[in-house]
């Protein structure tokens, strides 16, 4: 037996690993996140692959799902009800917002069942546990870039001059993500405990996009309740997210208000997931 | 020689209300926020809800070492390689560890039915903790090993039983951190397939890796590790004579067959 005590490599002078009681007041730690960047790679990899293999379409559906909703809600609600558009076609209008919410719903709906989905990884395997609803909302932002495209088609097809401002369209994408990355966050860390919230979800998400200036442009908001309004901060996001690609006066107001909700989420979302993430393997 | 591995006075306290599977709803935590709030107490918790899966765990382990943890059904012998695995976080005491761990705590974790067996040995090394470089310079190895390099464009759903359990195991077997943590796994599959990874295993001790094995195929036990852990309602004792801590365990559990829940409401008392 003496035979087995042979040392292989010097021990290093301080402990790879610590294990201690959680503590009340730690924060996230990015390193050991960063640590583990190809597993995340790997998470997104897989969602693709499995996705495109067992669907008949693959990113059709993609450029179908969003375009789909258009043309429904054109019919309905520019043809029907004859929601105004300030400017240019209905149907440019509505892609243009319906394009980041389809990405925003999509990604927020995903990551919050996300944890749940892979209670066999958790239980099992330990890993920085925000790498599972990060990455499944990068899944839905490769989608998005996807169907971006079809976006400069409408916009060739409507012969919509490109405005300076599109310039401005990756740094509301990256904000975007953000605020899906701080909703998935917190949805899917309380959704592990408190399983209501699942059943609650479909129902906010669908809230939301009245909530937002999607349907219908957000100067149709009384101006009294357009600083309130603004609050929300997918609005911020979508309306300039619009404005940018179909040439429209930007409104750096909500946008700011947007930039600010979203930070104070994401810092919120952290904490609250960071303190509950110890958590996950015992009540998932 | 200094250990590799050091636990002092570890302990994980499980609430029986959250038990697997049977988490709080929302209404309770409300209700039980309130009651909390309203009575000014931060916990209404009392001794009883409460038990101790694991309590007063020290020991320390030196490189290379391999070391059999034997106990009954609900003993804690998972939730001591789930504390070391860091998947779960104990609730007090502190572990040290010099080195890479890896924990094989079931066959094939994060195996997708619809990919591919290569695709999947990717995937399942990228989960247990093998960085890209090093699953690619083990791929032609883990095939190998397998033995079914024919089936590997295939999709594991349509895989049998046994080959999907070669193809998890595979993988396994070539991840070699430090310290490697195995529940069980060597024991399934079939006879020249587990003379095989045996046959690795004794490979990776011998390179000096450290080994927690937990199993209740004493045969193993006896074969591969220089100590045991036999552990009994949450408590741990080391022993260095393999053999007789064995044949101890053995006479034990014939001689008073305990029931498992028993175990527990004692320790709850405690």
């Amino acid at each position: 037996m003496s035979a087995l005590l042979q040392p292989v490599t010097s021990l290093p002078a301080e402990p790879l690993i610590k294990i201690r009681p959680s503590r009340p007041w730690s924060i996230i730690n990015l390193r050991e996140i960063w640590a583990h960047r190809e597993l995340f790679v790997f998470l997104v990899w897989r969602d693709l692959k499995v996705r495109y293999k067992q669907t008949l379409l693959g990113a059709l559906w993609v450029i179908l799902q969003p375009l789909l909703m258009t043309v429904v809600l054109v019919v309905f609600l520019g043809m029907i009800a004859r929601v105004p558009s300030p400017g240019p076609p209905y149907s440019l209008f509505l892609y243009s917002a319906l394009l980041p919410w389809t990405f925003f719903s999509n990604a927020v709906a995903a990551s919050s069942f996300s944890l749940i989905g892979s209670a066999g990884m958790i239980t099992k395997v330990y890993f920085p546990r925000a790498l599972v609803p990060v990455a499944a909302v990068a899944v839905r932002l490769s989608d998005f870039l996807i169907a971006f495209g079809i976006m400069a088609g409408l916009l060739a097809y409507f012969r919509v001059p490109p405005a300076w401002s599109a310039l401005l369209v990756p740094f509301l994408v990256a904000h975007l993500t953000i605020l899906a990355i701080a909703v998935g966050l917190l949805l899917s860390a309380v959704n592990v405990k408190y399983r209501d919230v699942g059943t609650i979800i479909p129902v906010l998400i669908q809230l939301w996009m009245f909530a937002s200036p999607i349907v219908y442009p957000a100067g149709m908001v009384p101006a009294r309740w357009r600083v309130a309004y603004e609050l929300n901060p997918l609005v911020g996001i979508i309306e300039n997210f619009r404005s940018c690609l179909i040439g429209l006066p930007m409104n750096l107001r909500s946008l700011l208000i947007s930039l600010v909700i979203t930070g104070l989420l994401l810092c919120c979302a952290a904490f609250v997931f960071h303190h509950m993430e110890d958590e996950f393997a015992d009540v998932v | 020689m200094r250990p590799i591995v050091q636990v002092r006075n570890l302990g994980k306290r499980y609430y029986l209300t959250r038990a697997r599977n049977t988490s709080p709803t929302l209404r309770e935590a409300l209700v039980g926020a309130a009651r909390a709030f309203s009575f000014q107490r931060l916990s209404t918790r009392t001794d009883s809800d409460h038990f101790w899966a694991l309590r007063e765990v020290t020991f320390d382990v030196r490189p290379g070492e391999v070391i059999g943890i034997i106990g009954p059904n609900g003993a804690g012998k998972s939730t001591l390689l789930k504390l070391l695995a860091r998947i779960t976080k104990p609730t007090e005491g502190e572990a040290d560890i010099y080195g890479r761990v890896g924990s094989i705590l079931e066959v094939g974790t994060g195996f997708h039915p619809d990919l591919s067996g290569r695709e999947n040995i990717y995937l399942n090394a990228a989960i247990l903790g093998m960085k890209r470089h090093e699953i690619r310079r083990k791929l032609d190895e883990i095939i190998a090993f397998s033995e079914i390099d024919q089936f590997l464009e295939m999709p594991v759903k349509f895989y049998s039983s046994g080959m999907y359990v070669r193809l998890a195991f595979a993988v396994a077997v070539h991840l070699e951190p430090d310290v490697l943590i195995l529940d069980e796994v060597l024991s399934v599959g079939d006879a020249a397939f587990q003379v095989k990874c045996q046959e690795k295993m004794s490979q990776v001790r011998r390179q000096g890796h450290t080994i927690f094995l937990v199993s209740h195929n004493m045969q193993a036990i006896r074969e591969s590790c220089n100590r045991v852990f036999i552990i009994s309602d949450g408590r741990l004792t080391q022993r260095s004579d393999v053999q007789n801590a064995i044949d101890e365990y053995l006479q034990g559990l014939t001689s008073a067959r305990k029931p498992i829940t028993g175990a527990r409401t004692r320790s709850a008392k405690g």
